[in-house]
C-alpha cells in the first residue's frame, strides 16, 4: 500500500498528512480520557453531607450541676460544670476515633490503644498524637448551651453562663 | 419407528458441537480437549511433571483461587439478602442466620472462606519467595501478585464493615483512621473512603460498593493477567531430575501396564518403556495436572463445609457509635498493625507498612540472580530467604499478639487468664 506520490526522499522529521492526524487524534484521545477520570475523580468527593451537625443544643445549663461531668453518648462529648464555668470536651480519641473513658479525677483513658489523658485532655501517654478537642460554647435565645464543633478553643476556656 | 441409535444420533451431534472433542482416549484427543476448551485452554496440554509435585507448591495459588471462587459464588447469593443502609444491613444479617434456609452456612462459608484466603494468598507468597519463583522471567508476575495480596486484604476489610455490628463499626473506624494519617493525603483519602467524615449511610454504601463490585472485579481481572502470565512462561519447576532408572517412574508418569495406576490408567496410551520418553520429560495436563486440581478442589469444599456447619460467624450487637467496645480491635490479619499503631499511628500505620509494600514489589528487581529458582530453601539463596523468613515471622508474632494478647486498654494480657 505504498503511496504512489511518496518518492521516498522524506526525512523522518518531515510533517506529513498521516502522522499530523494520527498525533492530533491520539492526542484528542489521551486529553479525553484525562478529562473524564479527572471528572469521575473529583465525582467521588460528595458535596453535600447528610451528617449530624457540628452546632447543636446540649440542654440547659440546669441539666449540668456544678462539678460534674456528663458524658454526651450521641454528640460523643464531656459537658464538664466546673468553679469557673462550663467548657466541653470531644470523647474521640485523637489517635484512631474510639470513645475515650472519663476517669473521674484522673483524665480519660482509651480503650482502643491505650492512650491517656489528664483532666485536661493533654496526653499524658502515647499513642494519641494530640490533646482532645475542646469545643467552644455559646448560649441560644432560649436558653440552651450550644455546643459549636467547628470552633475549636484552648483549655483554659470556661462559658460562664 | 427409527431404531435407537437414530434416534441418538442428532442428540450426539448436538452434544459434540458443545464438546467438540468428545471424551479424550488418546494423547492427541487429550491435548485437543485441553486446546479447544474455554475453561481449560488455561492450562498448557503438557505439563512439567516436577511442577505437578504437591511438596513443591503446596497448591496454595490454587487454593487462593478455589477460596475466591467460593467467595464469588457465596457473596452474590448473599446480595440477595443484604441491604446497605444502616438502618437494614443489621436486620438482613439476623434474617441470614435465623429465617433465610441455608443462610448461616452460606454466610460462614463466605466469612471463613475470607479468612482463609487472607492465610492462602500469604503462605502462597511465601511459597514463591522460598523456591525463586519470582524470578526472570516472571518478575513482573510477582508484582501482580502482591496487587492480589493487597487486593485480598482491601476485599476482607471493606466486606467487615457490612453487617453493621459493634464489631464491623469499631474496626473500620479504627482503620479508616489509619488511611487518615497518610501525609498530605489523609484527610482526602479518609474522606473519599467514608464518603463524608463518619461512618454512616454514605461509608457504608461505598464499602459495599467497593466490597461488591470495584474490588472483585479488579481482583478477577488480576488474577486472570496472572494466570496468563503462568501460562506464558510456565509454572516454575524444579529442575529435572536426573533420568530416573525404569523402575522407579517420575512423579505423575507411568507405563499404562502399570497396575498401582488405578483408574488413571484408563487410557489406550501405548505401553512403553519411560527411558524412551519424550527428551522434556512432559507429561499430559489431563489427566495428571487436571485430576489433581479436581481432588484439592473436593478436598477444599469439604473442609469449608465442615467448618461452616461447626463454627458460626459472629455476629455482635447492632453498631452503636457512642459506645466503643473494650479492646475495640481491627481484623485479625490488621492487628499485627494495630500493635505497630500502638506505638505509632504514623509510623507504624502509614511509612512501615507503605515501605513494606514498596519492598515486596521491588524484590525480582532488587535480586536478579538467576540462582535457586524451583527449590525450596535453595543455598545459594540462604541470605534472601533469612531476610523474608524474619520480616513473615515478625508479622506472624505481631499479629499473634495483637490478636491474643492485648486486652482491655490494649494492655499486655496473657491468653489463658481470659
Amino acid at each position: 500500500m505504498k503511496d504512489p506520490k511518496d518518492s521516498g526522499a522524506r526525512t523522518d522529521n518531515e510533517q506529513t498528512r498521516r502522522r499530523f492526524l494520527f498525533t492530533t487524534g491520539t492526542t484528542t484521545v489521551v486529553a479525553g480520557v484525562v478529562g473524564f477520570l479527572g471528572a469521575t475523580a473529583r465525582f467521588l468527593f460528595p458535596n453535600v453531607l447528610y451528617e449530624p451537625p457540628s452546632r447543636f443544643p446540649v440542654g440547659r445549663p440546669d441539666d449540668f450541676p456544678p462539678g460534674t461531668a456528663t458524658f454526651l453518648r450521641n454528640q460523643r462529648l464531656f459537658v464538664f460544670n466546673g468553679d469557673a464555668g462550663f467548657y466541653a470536651i470531644s470523647s474521640i480519641c485523637t489517635h484512631l476515633g474510639c470513645n475515650v473513658n472519663h476517669v473521674p479525677g484522673d483524665g480519660f483513658a482509651c480503650p482502643c490503644h491505650g492512650s491517656l489523658f489528664d483532666a485536661n485532655g493533654q496526653v499524658v501517654r502515647g499513642p494519641a498524637p494530640k490533646p482532645l478537642a475542646w469545643f467552644g460554647l455559646s448560649l441560644s435565645p432560649r436558653g440552651e448551651l450550644i455546643v459549636d464543633e467547628q470552633r475549636l478553643v484552648e483549655p483554659d476556656y470556661r462559658f460562664k453562663v | 419407528m427409527t431404531e435407537p441409535a437414530n434416534v441418538l444420533r442428532p442428540l450426539k451431534a448436538g452434544w459434540r458441537t458443545v464438546f467438540r472433542v468428545g471424551w479424550p482416549r488418546t494423547d492427541k484427543d487429550r491435548a485437543a480437549a485441553m486446546i479447544s476448551s474455554f475453561f481449560l485452554h488455561v492450562h498448557s496440554a503438557k505439563v512439567k511433571p516436577n511442577s505437578l509435585r504437591a511438596s513443591y507448591t503446596l497448591g496454595l495459588g490454587l487454593v487462593s483461587f478455589y477460596l475466591l471462587m467460593v467467595l464469588v459464588v457465596t457473596g452474590v447469593a448473599l446480595m440477595l439478602y443484604y441491604t446497605p443502609s444502616p438502618a437494614d444491613a443489621y436486620r438482613s444479617m439476623k434474617d441470614l442466620g435465623f429465617v433465610v434456609t441455608f443462610g448461616p452456612v452460606l454466610r460462614n462459608m463466605h466469612r471463613w472462606a475470607a479468612h482463609a484466603m487472607v492465610i492462602a494468598v500469604f503462605l502462597h507468597m511465601c511459597r514463591v519467595f522460598f523456591t525463586g519463583a519470582y524470578k526472570a522471567p516472571r518478575q513482573f508476575n510477582w508484582v501482580v501478585g502482591v496487587s492480589l495480596l493487597l487486593l485480598t486484604l482491601g476485599l476482607s476489610f471493606t466486606g467487615y464493615l457490612l453487617p453493621w455490628d459493634q464489631l464491623a463499626f469499631w474496626a473500620i473506624t479504627v482503620g479508616s483512621n489509619i488511611a487518615g494519617y497518610a501525609p498530605w493525603l489523609g484527610d482526602d483519602l479518609k474522606y473519599l473512603l467514608l464518603g463524608g467524615t463518619i461512618i454512616g449511610p454514605g461509608a457504608l454504601l461505598r464499602f459495599y460498593v467497593l466490597h461488591c463490585v470495584i474490588l472483585p472485579g479488579a481482583a478477577m481481572t488480576l488474577v486472570a493477567v496472572h494466570f496468563f502470565r503462568v501460562r506464558k512462561d510456565s509454572l516454575s519447576a524444579p529442575p529435572a531430575p536426573a533420568p530416573a532408572p525404569v523402575a522407579e517412574a517420575a512423579p505423575g508418569r507411568f507405563p499404562a501396564s502399570t497396575r498401582s495406576y488405578g483408574l488413571m490408567a484408563l487410557t489406550d496410551r501405548p505401553a512403553q518403556p519411560v527411558v524412551e520418553a519424550d527428551p522434556d520429560e512432559d507429561v499430559m495436563a489431563w489427566p495428571h495436572l487436571l485430576h489433581r486440581e479436581l481432588l484439592l478442589l473436593l478436598a477444599l469444599l469439604v473442609a469449608l463445609h465442615v467448618v461452616s456447619l461447626v463454627f458460626n460467624a459472629p455476629l455482635e450487637e447492632l453498631a452503636d457509635p457512642t459506645r466503643t467496645p473494650n479492646p475495640a480491635k481491627a481484623p485479625w490479619y490488621f492487628l499485627g498493625l494495630q500493635e505497630l499503631v500502638h506505638y505509632s499511628a504514623l509510623i507504624g500505620g502509614v511509612i512501615i507498612p507503605t515501605i513494606l509494600v514498596l519492598a515486596l514489589v521491588l524484590i525480582p528487581y532488587l535480586d536478579r540472580t538467576p540462582h535457586g529458582v524451583g527449590v525450596w530453601f535453595a543455598r545459594e539463596r540462604r541470605r534472601a530467604n533469612w531476610i523474608f523468613g524474619v520480616f513473615a515471622v515478625v508479622a506472624v508474632i505481631l499479629t499473634l499478639v495483637g490478636t491474643f494478647f492485648r486486652g482491655p486498654n490494649w494492655a499486655w494480657v496473657w491468653p489463658w487468664t481470659g
